[in-house]
């Protein structure tokens, strides 16, 4: 019995302490990204009038904006297949080459810190203010300028094969530009791999191949799985996304000011939603397949 | 950790074999640099080369015309430079020290602790990860507003304490660390705050400075409280004013300028980042947990 109140007030304990931890950050979460998350949602389904004192009157609208949005809106279902399109092949690649590049680093043994400084390089300099406003302005020329040389050797070429070959060279920069953060944590997955599993397997005669899928992609896999879940988010919060421009320009829309846009961009966040559950089904660890 | 050799994981000497990866390397660092090239190339061109086509990649005539024309710009403003740059210095330490600290306590709770509604918590999290910006600017504003927080220094800092990402990346990580290692500093007489400091601390320290580069970049690149929240002009940020010195001169000729006054604004970034790398490294190999 005496036992059983000890175990009990040191639960509690724990649990009082690990809210007292949260505080600080919950309330932040409540008062600067939940609340308004729900007044969006608010938003999207209401007619909102601004009044000349500053109040806001809102009037209840169920769900006409999005009926809107899906039957009158041209812009839309182009915007949204863009996006899925471009969300859907980025995503892939980045994860596939962070993988690569992470392990490539991982065998060098001069300048691994070096090198994966230059690869974290773009994404400490694409975020600035100033330089997003630069790429925005003319972000097909920065791509073009980059590619200069080579690109005028592979556009010589036939055009079955230069076509491929430049949408490869025009997704390398961009993969590249955004997968610093993911090679970072890969990097930190390889490294806690214990270097004796990799001994046994060589001793045991298997391949490299081999003991990539059996061994490091196994225990890659959580970091993986973060990687994507973090490139999808990243790449779905770019500015320049087709559904991110289309729910900018229509903020100020007079006729239905704010409400079609909150609308657009929750049809945004179920969109990215589902391709985060793609990717949780795909790179999840498979239980049932390890106890065996 | 004793490292072992002969093995391609991690090798310590340099040997020919490895010649290969730094051939593949090379190519991938030097796109990944880009960017950096780009501008820096764009901020010593001058005025014709601007405006040549085909736009070339590399400045040919180097000057210093954009940067001499970004601080003419700057003498014409009614506050000096250093105070725009003293209000970024201040509120991004803010912001990086204590984001660093609220996110890692919280990542803390959301991993090793158990009570009711943890997982609900956590999930309200992801929700906001996923949540597209932009459309937040409204409700946003008027919560600032209610909080009477418009127009006061505050308004550059509070707001960007909460990073649902870093909170995210920090409780993977602290997944990893192992209960029994929290245990065992539990039965040893460490508090709790004691174990996040000296324990929790040092294991997720790699993906602590990745998350404090966040917080910087957030901070220091901030030019959305100056721009909807603040009329006092002594409140303001330097990206902000930055911003407005280049917005000036708008085109192709404002272009160099605005290239200029990028790099002045990435410097920073880009110095914090040196500094912060030889940290992460190896952190994790270091901890002493398998």
């Amino acid at each position: 019995m005496k036992k059983r109140t000890k175990e009990t007030t040191l639960r509690t304990q724990n649990a009082l302490t690990g809210l007292a931890f949260l505080t600080p950050w919950i309330i932040g979460l409540a008062v600067f990204t939940l609340y308004p998350i729900g007044y969006s949602m608010m938003m999207s389904v209401s007619n909102l009038e601004f009044k000349i004192s500053g109040g806001i009157q809102a009037t209840f609208a169920g769900m006409d904006m999005y009926r809107k949005i899906f039957t009158e809106d041209a812009n839309f279902i182009p915007a949204l297949l863009n996006t899925l399109k471009f969300i859907a092949f980025s995503t892939p690649m980045i994860l596939v080459s962070s993988v690569i590049l992470a392990m490539l680093l991982n065998k060098v043994p001069k300048g691994r810190g070096f090198f994966r400084a230059l690869f974290f390089f773009p994404v400490v300099v694409i975020s600035g203010p100033v330089m997003s406003k630069l790429i925005g302005n003319d972000a097909t020329m920065l791509i073009q300028a980059g590619d200069y040389g080579v690109y005028q050797v592979i556009k010589s070429l036939p055009e079955i094969i230069s076509t491929p070959l430049l949408y490869v060279f025009d997704n390398v920069v961009l993969i590249l530009w955004y997968s610093g953060v993911q090679i970072l944590i890969i990097l930190a997955g390889l490294q806690k791999i214990n270097k004796p599993i990799y001994e046994a397997a060589s001793i045991d005669g298997a391949s490299g191949w081999q003991i990539f899928w059996k061994i490091t992609f196994p225990h890659l896999r959580p970091m993986i799985l973060l990687c994507g879940i973090y490139t999808v988010v990243d790449l779905a919060a770019m500015p320049s996304t087709a559904l991110a421009k289309l729910v900018s320009d229509n903020v100020e829309r007079t006729d239905m000011m704010y409400s079609y846009s909150a609308a657009l961009s929750w049809l945004y966040t179920l969109v990215v939603l589902i391709m985060l559950g793609v990717v949780f089904l795909l790179l999840k660890e498979r239980k049932e397949k390890q106890d065996d | 950790m004793a490292k072992y050799r002969g093995i391609t994981v991690n090798p310590k000497r340099f040997e020919r074999s490895q010649i290969k990866f730094y051939i593949i390397l090379l190519p991938m660092i030097i796109l990944a640099l880009l960017p950096l090239i780009y501008i820096i190339s764009t901020a010593f061109k001058p005025i014709e080369e601007l405006f040549a086509y085909p736009p070339t990649f590399f400045v040919k005539n180097p000057t210093m015309a954009n940067f001499r024309k970004l601080f003419g710009a700057a003498e014409n403003t009614a506050f000096p430079m250093s105070l725009y740059l003293f209000n970024s210095i201040v509120a991004t330490v803010a912001v990086v020290l204590l984001g660093c600290f609220i996110s890692l306590m919280a990542a803390y709770a959301l991993s090793k602790k158990r009570f009711k509604g943890r997982k609900s918590i956590f999930k309200a999290n992801q929700l906001a990860l996923m949540f597209v910006g932009s459309m937040l600017g409204i409700p946003r504003y008027l919560i600032i507003k209610g909080l009477g927080l418009t127009d006061t220094f505050w308004v550059n800092i509070i707001p960007l304490l909460i990073m649902p990402t870093g909170v995210f990346l920090l409780k993977q990580f602290i997944d990893d660390v192992p209960d029994s290692l929290i245990e065992a500093s539990r039965i040893d007489g460490a508090s709790e705050f004691r174990i996040l400091m000296q324990i929790v601390y040092p294991i997720v320290k790699p993906a602590m400075a990745t998350v404090a580069i966040l917080f910087f970049q957030s901070a220091w690149n901030s030019t959305e409280a100056s721009n909807m929240f603040i009329n006092t002009e002594g409140f303001k940020t330097f990206a902000y004013y930055m911003n407005v010195l280049t917005s000036a001169g708008n085109g192709v000729a404002g272009r160099g300028m605005a290239a200029a006054a990028s790099l002045i604004v990435v410097i920073p970034n880009i110095v914090l980042f040196i500094i912060m790398q030889s940290r992460v490294m190896d952190t994790m190999a270091r901890s002493g947990i398998k």
